[in-house]
């Protein structure tokens, strides 16, 4: 068995034991305390993980947009599954290096890839109103101005999270921050 | 031991057990290590006062054991490396960059020295440096009178609350050297109790009265521009108020521009000093930020001069001001680009477009005047009378009094490029309609070509041109340095030590 050839000889069994076990115990604790498991959801809550993201949060959970699409239906792409996880898993794993070694700027901005995303998810439900054929056939230029510039150029309040872009822009608003990570049964216990 | 290794050697399934409680202990451990980081973090939220901080306190270290993190960003400003196109943290003799303005300013101080200030950290320091306030051997000698410390430190509104105001306007900058050694600072701007912004100094207050306005009525947003309106404007000394007294004043009774402050100017019949080489009753603007901030675009939509050159940050989730007051150029990702989204490179160089511009234009004017001083002086050598000059040096006055506006302001030419093109503009007229009127003159007088224009081409020349003695200047300025500075700063670190620290945890 494949097992059985992995375990050590047998008088090596106590120590190896108790050193996997530490190790093991310690990822699992790092999976659980960095939330982890949340990434794989498409919940906004799981964007807030990091504090910084709260201006972007507290902007959309109060924007038109609140009722319609949530963080990944704008900012990671939505053409198939595996580009979707991809691109997620590539983003995020950027993100908590930035947010690790605390290295975000005070005004964080959206880089070119990102941009082009938005950019395709934008279209995605408003086709209808970027892709009008009957002004496509009447107006000179007009597939030339649309695909010149992007929708968040003008649409900044809606689709661009408000007009100030700061760490600091939104210092009180009601943001769904990380819950405590300690288990109410053993903060009982310490309080008792 | 060996017979305890031996356990699991007979019972393998005793291995599996002792590897999962193992998780779990270690598992639980972590938990414990989070609730003692959790409590542990809640310590820096905590804000524990250090010091009791009493009313008038000058020093700076005080307030700052109880607010480290502005007070570290404050100290920021004693950075001296950043150099922008025109200005920036580093000192810039301005005399050398632009030798035209010795002769501009012969018989004043300015000819002597004048540099691109630098940040806060430096306000006493720099003042005692420059050959501008002179090299005075008493307290009651020197070129300078004691309203000109009134910009440079937290120590002068304890001083005019001793002595009161119109006695702190009165006298030599001497007078009080050994009271102003505290850099611009915590006091200047807050309250000591509620760290409120607050008003410290008298003359902003009284301009806004004059204008109607009771400045205690001002709202949270305009008193991030207004602590800053206490210094970074135009101002002069009106001997009027009291015998002896140089009363700081805001000329804003009639507007801001530089053509309503003219006109009240004019109407007072105030000038700063006569020139030497042309004879005219000179104005010089000082540094008319606040006005002209006042006309542009940033100011017109709200913005004030903390939200670019004092931005919020967030360290740790925890938002403050960041006291390192600076060029925003040297701060484009936390200043500009909280509301514009362009690229660094792209907004650097928007603001050094209107620069260049604005510079490019208050050159022209500035050969204009140099000539014009000239030409007034070839005029009065060859015996022009006062009333042939009058009209002509009063065009002399208004001309170079527009272009000082749009010189001295700091960062004017980003702040209100209209405005100081429109200045400019007018200053450029104002100068080519006198120097008419002086050529005619000139022609009258047997003097029917042009008056060549002098080698300036560096500040030494220039000063030379006027006859400047700057040997005499520095030597005693370096005497100065030598023996009254340490003994100034002497007597201020024997009185300070004297007052009692309330050291409260």
């Amino acid at each position: 068995m494949m097992l059985k050839r992995l375990l050590p000889p047998p008088k090596w069994m106590l120590p190896v034991a108790i050193a996997s076990g530490i190790l093991v115990g310690i990822a699992l604790f790092t999976f659980y305390i960095s939330k982890a498991h949340a990434y794989l959801s498409d919940k906004p809550e799981a964007c807030v993980n990091c504090h910084i993201m709260a201006p972007q949060y507290a902007t959309w959970s109060r924007s038109s947009h609140r009722e319609w699409a949530h963080c990944n239906d704008c900012h990671v792409p939505q053409d198939n599954i595996f580009n979707k996880y991809y691109f997620k898993a590539n983003d995020g794993l950027r993100h908590s290096y930035l947010f690790t070694l605390r290295k975000e700027r005070q005004a964080i901005m959206i880089l070119e890839p990102g941009a082009r995303v938005v950019q395709n998810n934008c279209i995605r439900c408003h086709e209808q109103q970027v892709v009008d054929p009957k002004l496509e056939a009447t107006v000179d230029m007009y597939r030339a101005i649309r695909e010149g510039r992007r929708c968040v150029d003008c649409h900044r309040e809606e689709g661009g999270h408000g007009s100030f872009n700061s760490l600091s822009s939104a210092p009180y608003a009601r943001v769904p921050l990380l819950d405590n990570p300690i288990p109410n049964w053993l903060r009982k216990y310490f309080k008792d | 031991m060996n017979n305890k290794l031996k356990i699991t050697e007979k019972r393998p399934w005793l291995a599996w057990v002792l590897f999962a409680a193992t998780i779990v202990i270690v598992f639980l451990l972590g938990l414990l290590a989070s609730t003692i980081v959790e409590r542990r973090m809640e310590a820096t939220f905590v804000n524990v006062p250090l010091v009791d901080i009493k009313s008038f306190e000058p020093r700076n270290e005080v307030w700052g054991q109880n607010f480290p993190r502005q007070f570290q960003s404050y100290y920021g400003t004693s950075d001296t490396t950043f150099r922008s196109k025109y200005n920036g943290n580093a000192m810039i003799d301005m005399l050398e960059e632009e030798p035209a303005m010795v002769v501009l300013w012969a018989g004043y101080a300015f000819s002597r020295d004048y540099s691109q200030g630098r940040g806060h950290y430096y306000a006493i320091t720099d003042v005692h440096n420059t050959l501008r306030t002179g090299g005075p051997k008493t307290p009651d000698e020197g070129l300078q009178p004691s309203t000109c410390w009134t910009c440079k430190s937290p120590d002068v509104p304890r001083i005019m609350e001793q002595e009161g105001v119109t006695q702190f306007y009165t006298g030599t900058w001497a007078r009080l050297g050994q009271e102003i050694v505290n850099p611009i600072g915590c006091a200047d701007c807050h309250d000591e109790k509620t760290m409120n912004l607050r008003i410290s100094r008298p003359a902003l207050v009284e301009a806004f009265e004059r204008r109607g306005r009771d400045i205690t009525k001002a709202g949270y947003q305009e008193m991030r521009s207004l602590v800053c309106a206490q210094c970074h404007v135009e101002y002069y000394f009106n001997k009027n108020v009291a015998e002896g007294a140089n009363y700081l004043t805001f000329p804003w009774d009639n507007g801001f521009s530089a053509e309503t402050i003219a006109e009240y100017y004019d109407n007072i019949a105030f000038s700063d000093w006569t020139h030497a080489l042309s004879k005219t009753p000179m104005l010089k603007a000082q540094h008319p930020d606040y006005e002209v901030y006042m006309t542009g675009i940033h100011a017109t939509r709200g913005v004030s001069c903390a939200d670019c050159h004092m931005p919020y940050i967030s360290e740790g989730g925890q938002k403050f001001t960041d006291h390192k007051m600076q060029s925003p150029l040297n701060n484009i990702a936390n200043s500009c680009q909280v509301c514009h989204r362009e690229e660094t490179s792209r907004l650097i160089q928007d603001v050094y477009d209107r620069q260049d511009r604005i510079v490019e234009i208050r050159r022209e004017l500035e050969n204009q005047l140099v000539s014009a001083h000239v030409e007034a002086k070839t005029a009065w050598d060859l015996g022009a009378t006062e009333e042939q000059m009058k009209d002509i040096l009063q065009g002399i006055r208004h001309a170079q009094w527009r272009w000082d506006y749009a010189a001295a302001t700091h960062g004017g030419s980003f702040h209100s490029p209209v405005e100081l093109g429109k200045t400019i503009a007018n200053g450029i007229s104002i100068a080519q309609e006198t120097r008419i009127k002086l050529a005619r003159l000139l022609a009258g007088l047997g003097h029917n070509k042009a008056v060549p224009f002098p080698d300036i081409s560096t500040k030494e020349k220039a000063q030379e041109f006027i006859g400047l003695d700057m040997k005499t200047f520095r030597a005693e300025k370096e005497e100065f340095l030598k023996t009254m500075v340490p003994q100034w700063l002497k007597e201020a670190e024997k009185r300070e030590a004297s007052w009692e620290r309330n050291q409260i945890n």
